[in-house]
């Protein structure tokens, strides 16, 4: 089977791969795998899977992957549907909410059109405010809150793998891949002493990936490319 | 007997005509024997106590709205409107190229990518579809972020903006018309029918005056439905069908006799004395449909 491998970025694999602005002025249909390092909406990584989509073609991730994705409130109760464990969250602009319903010290994530990455923790009241300031651009928009119980990592996953030692972890990251296909991305995970919490995920910046990454990458490029399984065939 | 949550901003009720069509619909849920009450962004986190949400803030993947829907979906509630039709009317380079895709008659679309902002692409789009064109992000609601362009200059000036948030573009045939026609739709059925006049010496229904910040609306006329060309008809529910089967406003233009979409919008207007001025009914098929 022919997979088409389409990426932003350089791959060290002997396959053929086309840029996503020369795949998006085409009609190739074939399974489409879509490598970017942000899929965020609007961006040629959306575009790519959006335009897979419309030519009839199977592709990862999926359109409604990548936003559900990006949506912490929505991420975050899909994953738990999935099993994957999350902790309580809250969506809103009011800190009273925040305050009463869950405690301190608190994870904010934002929930708005403007920004994609970066989260804040509170520690107590005034923090808070501030960070429902700055992540609800002035209060204009609601915030994804969570408690903060454990140790917030930060893990660069590719197609669900991660160098990450930590048998949870590594559990995590391959359940997300399972259910969002998203091929590279960035989790946030809390570890308490006995648990791991699903908290989030963002984009991973392309100066991020170190050598050793995109070798990974390419690997598991390769693999997918040349078993197809990741497609159902 | 079911409970209806109607999620909203404060912002739906600054226009009298919309606080009192939100109104209509709570009184037409009562009157049926449902329970209707609005939701804000402080009680997302009660939709999982209701039966059925039907979203009136301004949807788009990236809004709050989004997540109250797909919430919603994920829990089985029937919604209004759903995260699908958000996704595609929400982006219109997704909506042209379904409507591409099925054959939906359409004003002449070009896509204009990021990395193709240069003089030849720019002088194949204006040999393709004239002078001017229009320039529309794929974001565009309530006639904001669809600008016109006559020369490279403006072209590069519009397009620069709009790249900023989408590396995707629709640049269309610049089509002229006293109204557009509004086609209200229901599950493939049609709800209500209107023309939305053109402001005398503008090109699109909400403009801004030259140099000041306040937009002119253009008049609403209200037509029966059973009046309406067939078609008219037609052409709404072909274009609407590529999308969903949710509750959407179709924006059309009568050109040469036939009838072109220039979108469909999900989440589309309903103000009292406007949309619902021929068929008063609508308030009523709505609630019905989220009841069901």
């Amino acid at each position: 089977m022919t997979v088409l491998v389409v990426s932003n970025i350089d791959l060290t694999t002997k396959l053929q791969v086309v840029k996503p602005t020369t795949f998006l002025d085409s009609t190739i249909k074939e399974p489409t795998l879509n490598i970017n390092n942000e899929y965020r909406y609007l961006k040629t990584g959306y575009y790519v899977s959006m335009h897979a989509e419309i030519l009839g073609n199977r592709v990862i991730p999926s359109c409604e992957n990548i936003i559900d994705s990006s949506r912490t409130p929505v991420f975050l109760l899909r994953a738990a549907k999935a099993g994957v464990l999350t902790l309580p969250v809250l969506v809103t602009d009011s800190v009273k909410k925040i305050t009463n319903e869950l405690g301190f010290p608190v994870l904010i994530f934002a929930v708005n059109p403007f920004i994609y990455d970066g989260y804040k923790i509170a520690g107590n009241k005034s923090a808070l405010y501030r960070a429902m300031k700055s992540l609800g651009m002035n209060y204009k928009f609601a915030v994804c809150a969570q408690p903060l119980r454990g140790e917030l990592s930060a893990v660069k996953t590719y197609f669900g793998k991660t160098v990450n030692q930590d048998i949870d972890i590594q559990k995590i990251a391959e359940k997300v891949y399972r259910i969002f296909g998203i091929p590279i991305c960035k989790l946030y995970i809390q570890k308490t002493v006995d648990k791991a919490y699903l908290c989030g995920l963002q984009p991973v910046d392309k100066e991020e990936l170190s050598e050793q990454d995109l070798k990974i990458i390419s690997k598991e490029v390769s693999l997918i490319s040349e078993q197809g399984e990741a497609f159902g065939v | 007997m079911s409970k209806i949550a109607c999620f909203v901003e404060k912002y739906n009720f600054t226009d009298p005509r919309e606080e009192s069509a939100l109104q209509n619909f709570k009184a037409a849920a009562e009157k049926q024997g449902s329970e209707f009450h609005f939701l804000f962004r402080e009680d997302i986190s009660e939709v999982p106590r209701y039966d059925a949400v039907f979203i009136r803030a301004t949807t788009d993947p990236l809004n709050t709205a989004y997540v109250v829907s797909k919430t919603a979906w994920e829990l089985g509630l029937k919604v209004i409107d759903d995260p699908e039709s958000i996704t595609i009317c929400g982006n219109k380079i997704h909506q042209y190229a379904l409507f591409e895709k099925y054959n939906v008659p359409r004003i002449p679309t070009m896509f204009l990518n990021k990395d193709e902002l240069h003089h030849k692409k720019i002088s194949e789009i204006f040999d393709a579809l004239g002078k001017p064109v229009v320039i529309k992000a794929p974001y565009t609601s309530f006639s904001r972020y669809v600008e016109k362009a006559a020369c490279e200059t403006s072209f590069r000036d519009v397009a620069k903006r709009f790249f900023r948030k989408s590396d995707v573009l629709a640049i269309q045939k610049f089509t002229p018309t006293a109204f557009d026609w509004r086609v209200g739709v229901l599950n493939n059925d049609v709800l209500y029918v209107c023309k939305y006049m053109i402001p005398k010496g503008k090109w699109k229904h909400g403009a801004k005056l030259r140099g000041k910040p306040t937009v002119i609306w253009g008049r609403t006329v209200s037509l029966r439905k059973r009046e309406m060309p067939a078609r008219l008809r037609e052409v709404a529910l072909k274009a609407c069908s590529v999308v969903g089967k949710g509750l959407y406003g179709v924006d059309i233009k009568e050109v040469d006799g036939d009838y072109v979409v220039v979108e469909v919008n999900d989440n589309p207007s309903i103000y009292a004395g406007y949309e619902d001025s021929s068929d008063r009914d609508i308030y009523r098929r709505i609630i019905n449909y989220l009841s069901e």
